[in-house]
């Protein structure tokens, strides 16, 4: 079933997260939003965490390089890696086509101390990259 | 303490920036500095134009490219290596001059700031004599754009992205960049002369039969850049806290064998 990015929650450094129940787990799917990808244009690298990893919100969890620029990515929310998109920096040239579903890039076991109140909705997503031109 | 130097005029509605010229520092020492410069600017917002040099001959790394890699050109394989915090490829540094510009961007902001290397590779090409060949961003050269195999060769004046600075078919400046949150560093080098490290790569002056040293170019480049980024820059030098934190990051990262060779 394709992810319906109206439904997910955004950072303000564009990366969105997907939160919902996997066995009976609070998960957190975190990538990056397509306006970003337009913005980054032709992902050459991509360095993901490790499994295991504790994340804290706005931590930097990998980096990409785009026209000689590296670029931070930050989790969205506090927990711990649980799954990495191993396949993902062999295939990054797909991730434009998919930035919701196949361009997912760590799952997070969500922390329950956890707050998504600094995350935007959809519309102020939107509101924002409309901002940023 | 900030100097009241400016150096260029001051114009109504510029910010005001700071400029650290013009010394020679080690291969770590130099990438330390950028770094400690990039984390000043995203706690001040206040801009950063630096030139430099090397104390001796360095090949730099890209970030992610991998130090076997070096295997693939021998002739800068006795020279010390440091891995930069920036993307794109090796870049021998010895007869040319580097550059690096921090300014404060919005944290919304995503991906590379383009209009940061026009800018910049602009006033650059402005300060060189005019010998009626003209250095000219790549995307202005006609010329086809490079295969993905060519653009992976190891060292960045061997590659080709639009802004790179050209002049008669071969690329005399390339910069990168490295964002932080609030700040982009971007750093780049101009070619002054052939180095005996990297013999298939001729320089301005190889180019322009002219004889230029960087302490000629600086303050062009930086008056130029004055104008294109609306900074005025005052002389100034490294704060204590700055030079205690490329300190820091000297010890803990560029001059670590495990940075090095993390790839």
């Amino acid at each position: 079933m394709s992810r319906d990015e109206s439904k997910l929650l955004y950072a303000e450094s564009h990366e969105w997260v997907d939160l919902a129940e996997e066995d009976g787990k609070a998960v957190g799917t975190i990538g990056l939003s397509g306006f970003a990808l337009e913005q980054l244009n032709d992902l050459v690298y991509m360095e993901l965490p490790e499994l295991g990893r504790e994340l804290t919100a706005g931590e930097e969890f990998g980096e990409v390089e785009s026209v000689k620029a590296v670029s931070p990515l930050y989790s969205p929310i506090s927990g711990k890696v649980i799954a990495v998109h191993e396949d993902l920096p062999e295939r990054l040239e797909e991730l434009n086509d998919d930035p919701y579903d196949f361009g997912w890039i760590v799952k997070v076991e969500v922390s329950e101390t956890n707050s998504v109140e600094s995350l935007l909705d959809h519309a102020a997503y939107q509101k924002q990259c409309a901002e940023a031109g | 303490m900030m100097n009241t130097r400016t150096v260029s005029a001051v114009s109504a509605g510029n910010r005001v920036g700071r400029l650290i010229s013009l010394a020679a520092f080690g291969a770590a020492e130099n990438m330390a500095i950028d770094q400690a410069i990039l984390n000043s600017v995203s706690r001040t917002g206040v801009p950063v134009l630096r030139f430099y040099q090397w104390a001796e001959p360095t090949l730099s790394l890209g970030y992610f490219q991998g130090v076997a890699a070096r295997a693939a050109h021998g002739h800068s394989d006795s020279i010390c290596c440091v891995r930069r915090t920036t993307g794109g490829g090796a870049i021998v540094h010895d007869r040319e001059l580097t550059y690096s510009v921090s300014i404060p961007v919005p944290a919304s902001s995503a991906g590379p700031r383009s209009v940061l290397y026009q800018q910049t590779h602009a006033a650059i090409a402005e300060a060189l004599p005019d010998r009626g060949v003209h250095a000219v961003p790549f995307s202005h050269t006609g010329l086809e754009p490079r295969s993905e195999d060519k653009n992976a060769q190891f060292l960045c004046f061997q590659r080709r992205t639009a802004e790179d600075l050209i002049v008669s078919g071969y690329k005399v400046l390339g910069s990168a960049q490295r964002k932080s949150r609030t700040a982009v560093l971007q750093h780049g080098s101009l070619l002054l002369c052939t180095s005996l490290y990297a013999p298939q790569l001729p320089g301005i002056n190889d180019l322009l039969s002219s004889q230029l040293t960087a302490e000629q170019l600086v303050p062009q480049i930086a008056e130029n850049l004055s104008k294109s980024l609306g900074i005025d820059w005052r002389v100034d030098a490294l704060s204590s806290r700055e030079e205690e934190d490329a300190g820091h990051i000297c010890r803990e990262r560029f001059a670590s064998s495990v940075w090095t060779e993390r790839r």
